[in-house]
């Protein structure tokens, strides 16, 4: 891997000399950004993982000290608050978001980028200037009709909201623009439906687009804290970040290591969320990449 | 009147425009409509005019909240872009395994909930036993309050906005460079351009509509910044900002006015004080592209 | 023991639900009851589900939801709940709040319930509590339920390094200061920052003044600070400022200095006893608590502040004020106390000597009674957010030295009474 040129790929010889400090270079920083990334993240782990009490001063937490230790404040965790529970609503929650935010944003960006239909203009320009509005101005209106629809401390009333995503439509917009037009004139020659051609062609095509905004999505709403706090007030309809939030409060008298179990047991589902998407976009882009 | 041809487009957009009109265009009007009345969310309200309007930009917090968040979009999205284009550039770098590799590492704080992060940093950030101040300790630097010093504050918080957003901005900014066509380079370097060449000539000018998306939502969402500073400077509904409101940023301001003080008229009519901001620096950056963009 | 507990509660339940509510069809009834998310954990949880099930014996229709939410979520929960009906029928807050949630009626005027029930149970409470919750005549807002008074814990081994001899009270702020300096030259530090926190103010301006000058006078929108002593006590922040580890007392750096012998003073209530009793088990932490000193020897200092149980204005007010009565009677505040040596708002059960005896809830006891409150008139008027701001920011600027203590202290009353104007 070392003899690896890097960008300068059909490496010319008089660039020879250069090679092996650039790479060194690369190598440092690379190694240096990895660390600075992830130190936090491990630092967390080692403060569940290590006896309770002793201060950071005196253990400063750099390796997980104590696996039965993180054990145990885990399973206080799990056992004193509806934490399961609270995975399942959070879960449901986000991937009902994501697959109404990717159907309902694909089906709208595919028509506003690639076509012309009376009125697209104008409701374009007012979803653009929606995205200039901040949620604060809007979350108690939303919170009042949500409320009017008797669905406080339901499924629907957390999701549908949350819906139309300017922000999605947006971004899946600048993506399908550059969907060749002749591929689709192609298609329509084929015989292919208006929907046939969203289904095959639009979809396929934006998919890079589809996957990091469902990423992007996943985290909005695992990480939405507001929203729930006021609409599901219910403990059955708790998410993680509802859950979490108790241990954050500054008068608790839970310590340190409790709120870091309970930070740390929060973001594991976006890990493994993230690794396994992870896969779908090194194939998304080596896709695109052979194409180039 | 309709041709039939619009039909199928009409209604593949329908589904979106439908909610979209329920549950953010419907909100947004009837929060335009209570920020001209005196509305505390429960009891009736009274018609107060601009008052409200008055009221916010006179108050002694409005300035200094603009003039942070001024100071604050000014550094975090020129450093937060370039910060993140180094990082596709070093990721580019990389072939194979180790691309995929460091790629992932560099995305990892994306993923944390915001409310973890902050609780990571805070004790990072925390004097003289901190994580960053141990590190000055070791080289005999003195303790710094990074979060309790009116002059590191705002770095401070601007250092951990990177550490959440760069990643992010990298993924985007990757996939885009993996969409230049290859013969471009090539080309490029049959010509001899060096690397910085090709960096200047041919990745920016082809990066240009990433880098105008990640820009233009960086500007939009760094304008409405609200749960970093929150939760940095340990804010709650009656106390927040930071010592001397060094971290008071618009949407902390609106949301304790509505949820501390119970005047959600005002906080409405924040919130559209902040709208007109927002709405005219995009305008602003989309004339500048079209002016960028004349063949 | 158990039975005779029993029998005191259920006898307790059934005076009230008969002098109260007479006959009632036993339609089932749901009453929502909030409570801070650290009563809805381990030990507290488990007391506060004991007097739910004890509760039901007597009013088998009645099913009660317990539901933890964090401090400002209680809040946000309630004014939400508010605008759109769906209010808690029970739940606990801060007194701070009062002012807010009688605004957007969240919680009900429960004078007449309360006056209808037995004065043995209306006497169990400290008269000035019950003073507290009734903003009017005829009007009370709440149940005072628990509460703190601030105190100082005093790290023993930091201040025996340091050479103070800690079997000696402290006699006044001048001594206190001498102490600290001492801690100081033994390279540690004494106190957190007093100005970071608006609680830390008070705890600290408490040493000088007293209740009648603190607070707002909401009729003609002024505040109460005595402008003289407010300088004393700025200038007592300006001579504290070069021992202060700069950590606030709601900090968990602040509790992990303390507890690695790095600081010698926390100034901060009873919740914070237990981490540091567990240090003590587990790390040999050597500790005690005293009350906050004063400017004069005598006087003391620190804040005190009450949590209350609160009923909604709607149709479940009956049935949950009957169990906020329950929950606030002298045998469960009794209970409460014991189990968590917690100080709470019920004179009778403070006074039983089974608890009397406790030495935290003696200190809680005694520092409360000469603490100030936070910021009363509490259920009258809410404090515009900027007050507290600019309690902080001046403190700091003047203990930064960017203004004397004495044009700082005019300064502020200054600004106090523009924010409570409506600026």
């Amino acid at each position: 891997m070392t003899t690896d040129v890097g960008l300068i790929r059909s490496a010319a010889p008089n660039y020879a000399l250069d090679l092996s400090i650039w790479t060194v270079l690369k190598w440092t920083v690379a190694i240096c950004v990895a660390i600075v990334a992830v130190f936090p993240i491990v630092w967390m782990v080692n403060v569940v993982f290590a006896e309770p009490g002793v201060p950071v001063s005196i253990n400063p937490r750099l390796l997980p000290t104590s696996l039965s230790a993180g054990i145990a404040k885990i399973n206080t965790i799990l056992s004193e608050t509806g934490y399961l529970h609270a995975y399942y609503i959070s879960i449901t929650y986000s991937l009902l978001t994501i697959a109404g935010v990717l159907l309902f944003g694909s089906m709208a960006a595919f028509e506003f980028a690639l076509f012309e239909f009376p009125g697209k203009r104008p409701m374009f320009a007012i979803v653009m200037l929606s995205l200039m509005v901040p949620t604060a101005v809007t979350l108690i209106p939303t919170y009042l009709l949500t409320a009017n629809l008797g669905w406080l401390n339901t499924m629907q009333g957390l999701v549908v909201p949350g819906l139309a995503s300017a922000f999605g439509l947006f971004m899946l917009i600048q993506f399908m623009r550059t969907i060749p037009r002749e591929m689709i004139e192609a298609a329509r020659l084929d015989g292919a439906s208006h929907f046939q051609i969203y289904r095959h062609i639009a979809l396929p095509m934006s998919r890079n687009a589809l996957v990091t905004l469902a990423i992007l999505t996943f985290m909005q709403t695992w990480g939405n804290f507001i929203w729930p706090l006021i609409v599901a007030p219910s403990p059955q309809m708790y998410t993680v970040g509802q859950v979490v939030g108790l241990f954050n409060a500054p008068f608790s008298h839970v310590t340190v290591d409790i709120v870091m179990a309970a930070n740390l047991l929060a973001a594991l589902p976006p890990l493994i969320f993230f690794l396994l998407f992870q896969r779908k976009i090194v194939e998304g882009i080596a896709m695109s990449g052979s194409k180039g | 009147m309709l041709d039939k041809k619009h039909v199928p487009h009409l209604l593949m957009v329908f589904p979106f425009l439908a909610l979209f009109a329920v549950f953010f265009l419907y909100p947004i009007v009837s929060g335009f409509v209570y920020s001209f009345y005196d509305w505390n969310a429960t009891t009736t309200s009274r018609f107060v005019g601009l008052a409200n309007y008055q009221r916010v930009i006179h108050s002694r917090d409005f300035s200094k909240a603009m003039w942070n968040l001024g100071s604050y979009i000014v550094i975090t999205v020129p450093v937060g872009i370039a910060v993140a284009f180094c990082l596709a550039l070093l990721v580019e770098s990389f072939k194979g395994f180790w691309q995929n590799f460091f790629r992932s590492i560099f995305f990892m704080p994306v993923v944390l909930p915001m409310f973890l992060a902050a609780t990571i940093w805070r004790w990072i950030y925390t004097p003289n036993i901190g994580l960053l101040n141990t590190i000055r300790g070791l080289f005999g630097l003195p303790s710094v309050q990074f979060l309790n010093d009116t002059s590191t504050m705002l770095y401070s918080l601007i250092a951990v906005d990177i550490w959440v957003s760069a990643g992010f901005n990298m993924v985007i900014i990757l996939a885009g460079m993996k969409n230049i066509p290859r013969h471009y380079y090539e080309a490029a370097r049959l010509d001899g351009a060096s690397k910085l060449q090709e960096i200047l000539y041919i990745t920016i000018p082809m990066l240009y509509p990433v880098l105008f998306f990640v820009t233009t939502y960086g500007v939009i969402s760094a304008l409405q910044v609200f749960d970093t500073p929150w939760l940095l400077t340990g804010s709650s509904f009656s106390q927040y900002g930071g010592r001397q409101n060094a971290l008071l940023f618009p949407v902390m301001d609106m949301m304790g006015r509505g949820f501390g003080e119970l005047k959600f008229g005002q906080a409405a009519a924040y919130g559209f004080i902040l709208t007109t901001v927002i709405v005219s620096v995009t305008a602003v950056m989309f004339a500048l592209r079209k002016k960028g963009h004349q063949p | 023991m158990i039975s005779t507990r029993y029998m005191h509660a259920c006898a307790f339940a059934l005076a009230t639900a008969a002098t109260i509510s007479g006959a009632r069809a036993q339609e089932p009834v749901t009453l929502e009851y909030w409570v801070y998310s650290d009563f809805a954990q381990g030990e507290a949880l488990k007391l506060q589900q004991t007097f739910i099930e004890e509760f039901r014996k007597t009013r088998p229709n009645v099913t009660i939801n317990i539901s933890g939410k964090g401090d400002d979520d209680l809040t946000t929960g309630q004014v939400t709940g508010a605008a759109s009906g769906n209010l808690p029928d029970v739940f606990m807050n801060g007194v701070n709040v009062g002012a807010t949630l009688v605004e957007a009626g969240a919680t009900k005027n429960i004078y007449a319930e309360f006056m209808a029930m037995p004065k043995e149970y209306r006497d169990s409470f400290d008269p000035a509590l019950i003073a507290m919750c009734s903003p009017k005549p005829e009007t009370m807002y709440c149940l005072p339920y628990t509460g703190y008074g601030s105190f100082m814990f005093r790290n023993l081994t930091v201040l025996k390094d340091a050479g103070v001899y800690t079997a000696a009270p402290i006699k006044d702020w001048a001594d206190w200061l001498s102490q600290m300096e001492k801690v100081k030259a033994s390279g540690k530090y004494a106190v957190p920052d007093q100005t970071q926190a608006w609680q830390s103010i008070v705890d600290t301006y408490s040493g000088v003044a007293t209740p009648e000058e603190w607070g707002a006078d909401f009729e003609t929108k002024k505040t109460k600070v005595n402008e003289a002593k407010y300088a004393q006590t700025l200038q007592m922040f300006v001579d504290m400022q070069p021992y202060t580890s700069g950590t606030s007392r709601n900090d968990q750096a602040t509790k992990d200095l303390f507890i690695s012998n790095q600081l010698a003073f926390h100034l901060v209530g009873p919740w914070v006893n237990p981490t540091y009793a567990e240090a003590a088990k587990t790390s040999g932490l050597k500790y005690d608590y005293v009350l906050v000193p004063g400017k004069t020897e005598g006087d003391y200092g620190g804040i005190k502040g009450y949590e209350f149980i609160g009923v909604a204005p709607n149709k479940n007010a009956q049935v949950a004020f009957e169990f906020a009565a329950y929950v606030t009677a002298k045998e469960q505040m009794l209970r409460w106390a014991k189990r968590l040596s917690r100080y709470n708002a019920s004179a009778a059960a403070m006074a039983d000597p089974s608890v009397a005896s406790d030495p935290l809830i003696a200190i809680t006891n005694k520092a409360a009674a000469n603490a100030i409150d936070g910021m009363p008139p509490y259920f009258k008027g809410a404090y515009p957010n900027c007050y507290r701001s600019i309690l902080t920011d001046n403190a700091q600027t003047v203990a930064d030295g960017g203004i004397t203590p004495q044009d700082g202290a005019k300064e502020l009353v200054e600004e106090l009474n523009e924010c409570l104007a409506g600026g």
